[in-house]
């Protein structure tokens, strides 16, 4: 797992997270966010960013964080 | 089909477009025609060939020759059919004693002062003044020749493309027309009076040295031989012509490749072009050497390191190499170790296969193209706004549109042909607004004078966006009636609360965007309360860290003010390359398959399964930035690359090298050694337009036909060149022709389902949709509905771009194109298009250069956050203090060696519009241009290699 490949992820979801944060309550942008990143990214993109979630702070801001968490929950409901 | 060489049909006059319709008699013959219609055009229609000179169907009828006299009964004299217009119940002759003898005796006295050379002319053959002196029966000049004449008048051979060679004018004022009616640059004028009148160009001027854009559309004009194309001087008149489409950019012009055997003599744009309607640029009209240029690699070559020399081999040879590294890789590093980049100059039919052998040949989604770093922001803004990603109208509507909004865009110089149609409306009295951070040539250039031009702060079109519809939501200007009957009004309301708030107000926003308020508002105004609003933009728009935010912002508003869904209205893209839109439409990014239908939508997943015979992977795929990330932590290690040059165009160019040096297999497939090509083991010769059959989809969604006018000179058009790498790999394709790919397609898309090559035969060019709703295809979208349902407002918070200007970097670099070269110019700097770019250079403002010490044409380094370049200055107020501005058509230039890899938050469409940079003069070139250099010559040795 390369640490500079997670950075630009994280850095990704920020940039993504801040672009949508307009959209409505915290809930509803992180849900955005997680759609977002299901309907775009690829599988291993996913994975990492939801593997590496468990860890310490990866510098996700708050808005991006609750969205990785969203994604982690759809993620599980799809492979269920 | 073989079309034997024939001028294009001419009926002397424009056609009228009144709806009222008029009956007449000419020559005893009764024919009805529209209102306004001249007896010239009248007669043409009716089967009757009226003789002329200073009339053509390209521009308004001028009346100066005099040949074209006709006898009207009840009228007297002898009117000018070309400036006569029909009446009702008009009785017409157009031959008789009389006629024929005044018509001659106009020709005669045109005659004596024309060289009598017709026999070594270069236009023997195809000269309206020879036509008509035969059609008119003229045998003698009374005058005889030995008076005062123009035999002797020089030459001028300035222009690498044509000839003026005024001994043969007859001063018909056409090519003057021509360059003012047509193309909008009125570089030519009538010098002198009586005898003296002379064609000049600007102060009579080389045409080189001229404001001549070199379009061509006087040299169309010319009935004489006057002005000529050189490559006709050269090898004389064709004989036969192939109807195809232009490979530039996205506006998609019609063309007649006029051929001597499998020889490209002459591209004269095609009347019947809907896009083009008979008119061209210097690009497509001229730069088509490239097509033979020494430079072309015919032959498959392979190496297995790129330290390695060239080996050229067969087809077979080389996509069984192929495929067995594929296939190796793919054992070694995992199924979607390998991936494919397609082009949108390549044709719909060869970007299907591309991502069709990914999908069910690589077993992946690893697939994107080119559209990735320009207008994939569209794809993502108006398919959530519109729902659908595509422009909204044609561009023949601009003629019915009262305000102009060109945004992010250059039309003059990067779609010229659509700029020429666009100068045309604003000379009728269209209003425009233009909001760029440069002073484009629409901001003021001869009878042309942007209403507002809005200098925004390159990075800042989100904000400029945002205050717009501030001011029209906040003076009640919105189409209230329209939003509530067609747009989602509870998203509305939402975005309402939004956009009201004062901070959006271009007095608050001033400070970010540059643009005085003032100026702003009266914009903002304009647009809602001028009538017909159409919203023009380009990679202007796109290419920022919020492009995709910007465009949902266009589209807001366009809905705010109710102008989408008619006529002279619309929000409409102005696609860089030839088939950006076809190359998005046919599934080539890696989330969604043709139609944008997204990949993981079971029941179009199983349509394609059905028809492909495999079970495709329901997640998306790599983007290129993805696959350059991954190539450089080793997940990624094979890509196939059709025609396209990523190495020089895509951002941070260092960052792409070190990738495609990662790859173990890289393929290119390509007319030319591109900068790719130089990194690649494995190279497919590609074929140029002329070489193979297809179609392109332009900016206005119009399908049109690409078709051979000489045999691929590999042996292989590209999309044969695709089936063969897919058929080594084990996924089967056989195809006889592309129609048959193009009936695949429309069996599987909903938007093509009506498309097929007879159709696009029997009408020309279709606009999608088309299918069983619409059969002949949708000029203008979203007419009743959005295709979405209801039109959704989407939220745009403006997110500032961390590449901000700074101490070490204070200035913001942008970048753009110019007229003369195209994209990354592998194709227009092989012909005579360098003589008018032969460079990039950057343009600084002078108050930025005096500061620095730099003068005009010095050498200046230009450092980013990521990299440096050398180019020459050019000190210029056409950029604001504050910004600098270069292209990126020369590979040496290294334009994209200072971009970096900020991105489009929501498709990472690179950000090359704006990157933090400092000037400083400096005398040698950088590190990175010098290593270019020897790396450039170490590959041209390696591929001479192969060649000897």
């Amino acid at each position: 797992m390369s640490e500079s490949k997670l950075e630009r992820l994280v850095k990704m979801i920020n940039q993504i997270a801040l672009n949508m944060s307009a959209n409505g309550t915290d809930a509803v942008v992180a849900d955005q966010v997680a759609h977002h990143l299901e309907k775009f990214w690829s599988p291993p993109m996913k994975q990492l960013i939801t593997e590496s979630f468990s860890d310490a702070d990866i510098g996700l801001t708050p808005l991006a964080h609750l969205a990785v968490q969203d994604l982690l929950v759809m993620r599980k409901a799809k492979r269920a | 089909m073989l079309e034997f060489y024939e001028p294009q049909a001419d009926y002397g006059t424009p056609e009228s477009i009144s709806t009222e319709m008029v009956t007449l008699s000419i020559d005893g013959v009764e024919v009805t025609v529209p209102e306004g219609t001249s007896v010239m055009r009248a007669a043409a229609v009716s089967g009757v060939k009226v003789p002329r000179l200073c009339a053509t169907d390209q521009l308004k009828s001028f009346g100066s020759c005099r040949v074209c006299l006709v006898q009207i009964e009840g009228r007297r004299g002898f009117p000018a059919s070309c400036t006569t217009t029909v009446e009702a119940g008009m009785d017409v002759k157009t031959q008789s004693d009389e006629i024929a003898k005044l018509r001659r005796n106009v020709m005669e006295l045109y005659i004596s002062d024309h060289p009598l050379d017709c026999l070594t002319c270069p236009t023997n053959g195809d000269c309206e003044l020879q036509d008509t002196a035969g059609e008119l029966g003229l045998r003698s000049v009374r005058y005889g020749f030995e008076g005062e004449n123009h035999l002797v008048a020089e030459k001028d051979e300035s222009n690498p493309y044509f000839t003026f060679d005024p001994s043969k004018c007859i001063v018909c004022s056409r090519c003057v027309r021509a360059c003012e009616e047509v193309q909008g640059t009125f570089a030519l004028t009538i010098d002198g009076r009586g005898f003296e009148s002379k064609v000049s160009a600007s102060q009579a001027e080389d045409f080189m040295d001229s404001e001549c854009v070199s379009c061509g559309a006087c040299v169309n004009a010319c009935p004489t031989a006057t002005l000529t194309e050189k490559s006709i001087i050269e090898a004389g008149k064709p004989e036969h012509s192939v109807t195809t489409t232009c490979a530039y950019c996205g506006v998609g012009c019609s063309f007649k490749a006029e051929m001597k055997g499998n020889q490209v003599v002459r591209m004269t744009p095609y009347k019947d072009g809907k896009a083009n309607e008979g008119h061209a640029c210097v690009k497509g009209r001229f730069a088509f050497g490239y097509a033979t240029h020494k430079d072309r690699i015919t032959v498959p070559m392979i190496r297995d390191s790129i330290d390695d020399p060239w080996k050229e081999v067969s087809w077979e040879e080389a996509v069984t190499y192929t495929a067995k590294r594929f296939k190796d890789i793919q054992s070694k590093y995992g199924r979607t170790s390998i991936g494919a980049i397609s082009s949108s100059r390549c044709t719909n039919e060869e970007v299907y296969l591309v991502q069709k052998m990914v999908r069910a040949g690589f077993g992946n989604n690893n697939v994107d193209t080119c559209a990735r770093v320009c207008h994939s922001p569209t794809g993502f803004g108006l398919k959530n706004t519109l729902g659908e990603s595509a422009g909204t109208q044609t561009f023949a509507s601009v003629a019915e549109a009262d305000v102009i909004v060109v945004m992010g865009a250059n039309p003059t110089e990067a779609h010229p042909v659509f700029g020429s149609r666009l100068k045309r409306r604003l000379r009728e009295g269209a209003k425009l607004i233009v909001i760029d951070p440069r002073k484009i040539e629409l901001v003021s250039s001869p009878h042309i004078t942007a209403d507002y031009h809005l200098p925004v702060r390159p990075g800042t079109n989100v904000t400029i966006l945002n205050a717009l519809a501030h001011v029209v939501v906040n003076e009640g200007l919105e189409a209230r009636s329209y939003i509530e009957e067609r747009c989602d009004v509870a998203e509305f309301e939402k975005w309402l609360a939004f956009i009201g708030d004062e901070r959006h107000s271009p007095e608050n926003t001033e400070s970010i965007t540059g643009v005085p308020a003032a100026d702003l508002r009266a914009a903002a105004r304009l647009y809602a309360t001028g009538g017909n609003g159409a919203i023009f933009y380009g990679l202007g728009v796109t290419e920022h860290s919020q492009g995709s935010t910007a465009v949902m912002g266009i589209a807001n508003l366009a809905m705010l003010t109710g102008n989408i869904g008619r006529d002279g209205v619309g929000v409409n893209p102005l696609r860089g390359q030839n088939n950006v839109q076809g190359s998005c439409d046919m599934g080539s990014f890696p989330h969604e398959l043709p139609g944008y239908r997204h990949i993981s939508d079971s029941a179009t997943r199983e349509l394609f399964e059905g028809e492909w015979g495999v079970t495709l992977d329901s997640e998306p795929g790599l983007r290129i930035p993805n696959m350059f990330d991954s190539a450089l932590d080793g997940d990624f290690k094979g890509l196939y690359c059709q025609g396209e040059d990523i190495a020089q165009s895509d951002p941070n160019t260092q960052h792409v090298e070190a990738a495609l040096r990662a790859i173990d297999c890289l393929v290119v497939q390509d007319i030319f050694l591109n900068e790719t090509a130089k990194f690649a083991h494995v190279f497919l010769p590609g074929a140029s337009f002329l070489e193979k059959d297809g179609t392109f989809t332009n900016a206005e969604r119009r399908i049109s036909r690409v078709r051979k006018a000489m045999p691929p000179l590999s042996g292989k058009a590209d999309w044969e060149g695709t089936m063969a790498l897919a058929n080594a790999l084990g996924c089967e394709m056989d195809y006889n022709h592309p129609s048959e790919i193009m009936d695949e397609i429309a069996r599987l898309t909903p938007t093509f389902n009506g498309v097929s090559y007879d159709k696009l035969e029997q009408l020309g060019s279709i606009q999608w949709p088309c299918n069983e709703n619409t059969p002949d295809g949708t000029p203008i979208m979203h007419i009743d509905e959005f295709v979405r349902g209801k039109g959704f407002f989407a939220m745009t918070e403006y997110v500032p771009t961390t590449e901000r200007a700074s101490r070490k970097f204070p200035l913001l670099l942008t970048t753009g194109r110019i007229l003369s070269q195209y994209n990354v110019g592998a194709q227009t700097r092989r012909t005579d298009n360098s003589s008018w770019h032969g460079e990039d250079v950057i343009e600084i403002h002078p108050h930025d250069a005096e500061e620095r010490g730099i003068k005009h044409d010095d050498w200046v380094g230009i450092n980013s956050r990521v990299g440096d370049t050398v180019l020459r200055a050019d000190v210029t107020e056409r950029v604001k203090p504050g910004v600098v501005y270069t292209t990126f058509h020369h590979p040496v230039s290294g334009a994209n060696v200072i971009t970096t890899d900020n991105s489009d938050w929501a498709t990472n469409c690179p950000e090359y519009k704006v990157t933090a940079v400092q000037l400083s003069k400096v005398t040698a070139p950088s590190k990175w241009q010098s290593r270019q250099k020897s790396f450039n010559q170490q590959q041209q040795g390696l591929l001479q290699g192969a060649r000897n």
